[in-house]
């Protein structure tokens, strides 16, 4: 067994990376040795000046790259040993959120919703239902027959939270996803997200935004130059 | 994921696929079509080419002028042998007199060629027809031959030459359709291919979510097939409807000019059997190009 498997198995946590490194074609690394575990029901910041490596982490946990060296275990899979069945497993029960929302333009607010169950084969009466449910939670039930593009901003990013967590997922990752919209709608979106973790999701939030790592974070993560600066409570 | 629920999805998302890009999509099904057009205008020309060697093939036959005065005996052995050649299927002995009846009774208007004679020139023959899977200018050749080294056999004569090129002719109309066949499918697999590609690459923002919340390779994959699937079938019926117009225009003029040539004929459209494979190929040209355009697709892979 090697020292990175054993160390995988060794804690029980929900995500789990040891000694990962990632760099992109032969450039410098983007991240550079990171070791880092998220507990169940854990809200964590993520911070880190721009091309700190907060979006490729990011993009690790959900297994859209892979790392040149380490391990990542995320619900007790090894990312990097998945299938081509087993990824998208493993994604039906993680919830991610952009800063550009990604949405599907041309269906219904109902649709972008359903879409997340349709890929786990809820059948039509209990996707409409749970569709509703979690639009009436984001305040958007109203807007349910409407295109996203006629949504505002922060609309559009309550859609995209209510996707991400229509499925109940055990972890929410969110990149900068109020990095599009003002104070106000930022504070309606951070609500949103804090409520998925006082739900029980583990939430895992990169942001620039000070203020809000003042006002929501118990734990905050901060990258410089790929690798972990810190990784405690908040500086006061 | 239940294969209903799959499919239901499936149907919707190739509904947003055809809707968001019609243009591509009825490109894509016309050219189906017309290729469909063209083997379909070959298959016709070769079922109905295949049909008048068939007629003819009924009337072939090889016959076996008799020496005068032959005895019974004889006339006997000459025909059980004859029965016994591989690809024989009936014997029949004519008499003089009933070949005389029956050029008078086929040919009318030259009877009084025969009523100036004082005997009868037309020799008894043996008619040999044979089996339906024998009706080749090989077999005829090979059954003369035999023939003509029996004992009492005069003359063989069959008639028919013309059937052995004939039949060449529609192996070589078939082959030249083949080859065509080929060429065009190859061509429109291609078009087929590049227009799912677009799509796809039209369609990669909603793909990359799909993927994001989980869809299988095969849930995404599934309604570009859908949509190769319906655009084959689309321009399957396209081609047929356009072969079926032609035919409706053009088989009268055919009629005329084969009743001219080799007698009262009747051309035939395609078959029940037949216009569901046209169709059918149709389809499986629009799946071919699906398939092909997300084995190359970066975007439905990832």
């Amino acid at each position: 067994m090697s020292e990175a498997d054993a160390g995988l198995q060794a804690g029980g946590g929900l995500v789990r990376l040891f000694h990962v490194t990632k760099s992109y074609l032969a450039g410098a690394p983007v991240l550079r040795d990171v070791t880092l575990e998220l507990a169940k029901g854990e809200f964590v910041f993520l911070t880190g000046p721009s091309g700190a490596g907060k979006s490729t982490l990011m993009k690790l946990m959900f297994g859209a790259e892979q790392p040149n060296e380490g391990q990542i275990l995320v619900l007790g899979r090894n990312v990097a040993r998945l299938g081509p069945a087993g990824l998208p497993a493993l994604r039906r029960r993680i919830g991610v959120v952009f800063q550009d929302f990604k949405l599907l333009t041309r269906r219904t607010v109902e649709d972008n919703v359903g879409v997340a169950l349709d890929v786990v084969g809820v059948p039509a009466r209990d996707r409409k239902a749970r569709v509703f449910a979690m639009l009436k939670r984001v305040g958007l039930h109203h807007r349910r027959h409407h295109h996203p593009l006629t949504l505002s901003g922060g609309e559009q990013q309550r859609l995209a939270i209510a996707r991400a967590l229509v499925n109940e997922p055990e972890l929410l990752l969110a990149d900068e996803p109020t990095g599009n919209l003002d104070p106000q709608l930022t504070l309606e979106i951070m609500d949103l997200i804090a409520d998925a973790a006082a739900r029980g999701t583990a939430v895992f939030v990169a942001t620039h935004d000070h203020a809000l790592v003042s006002r929501y974070a118990k734990r905050l993560v901060r990258l410089e130059g790929g690798a972990i600066a810190h990784d405690g409570a908040p500086p006061r | 994921m239940s294969a209903l629920a799959q499919l239901r999805s499936a149907f919707a998302n190739t509904l947003v696929g055809l809707r968001s890009s019609p243009v591509t999509s009825g490109v894509a099904a016309a050219t189906i079509g017309v290729c469909l057009l063209l083997a379909g205008a070959f298959a016709l020309l070769v079922a109905n080419m295949e049909a008048i060697l068939a007629r003819f093939g009924d009337e072939l036959h090889v016959v076996a002028y008799l020496e005068p005065e032959i005895a019974p005996a004889k006339l006997d052995a000459l025909m059980e042998r004859a029965l016994a050649q591989p690809g024989v299927e009936t014997v029949a002995y004519v008499s003089s007199e009933e070949a005389a009846e029956r050029f008078r009774r086929t040919q009318p208007e030259r009877a009084a060629l025969l009523d100036g004679l004082d005997e009868n020139p037309l020799p008894a023959s043996v008619e040999l027809r044979l089996a339906p899977d024998q009706r080749s200018g090989e077999a005829v050749r090979a059954v003369s031959e035999t023939l003509a080294a029996l004992p009492g056999v005069a003359e063989i004569g069959s008639g028919n030459e013309w059937i052995e090129g004939y039949a060449q002719a529609v192996a070589l109309i078939r082959s030249i359709g083949v080859a065509i066949g080929t060429v065009l499918a190859l061509a429109t697999l291609l078009i087929v291919a590049n227009t799912i590609r677009l799509s796809i690459y039209a369609r990669r923002d909603e793909i990359e979510i799909l993927r994001l919340v989980g869809a299988s390779r095969s849930y995404v994959a599934a309604p570009f097939l859908l949509e190769g699937l319906i655009e084959g079938l689309a321009g399957g019926v396209m081609g047929l409807v356009l072969l079926w117009s032609g035919w409706l225009g053009l088989a009268p003029l055919l009629r005329g000019g084969l009743t001219l040539l080799i007698g009262d004929t009747t051309p035939s459209f395609l078959s029940a059997v037949a216009c569901a494979r046209l169709v059918a190929a149709g389809a499986l040209l629009g799946l071919a190009g699906s398939a092909a355009a997300l084995l190359q697709s970066r975007e439905s892979r990832r």
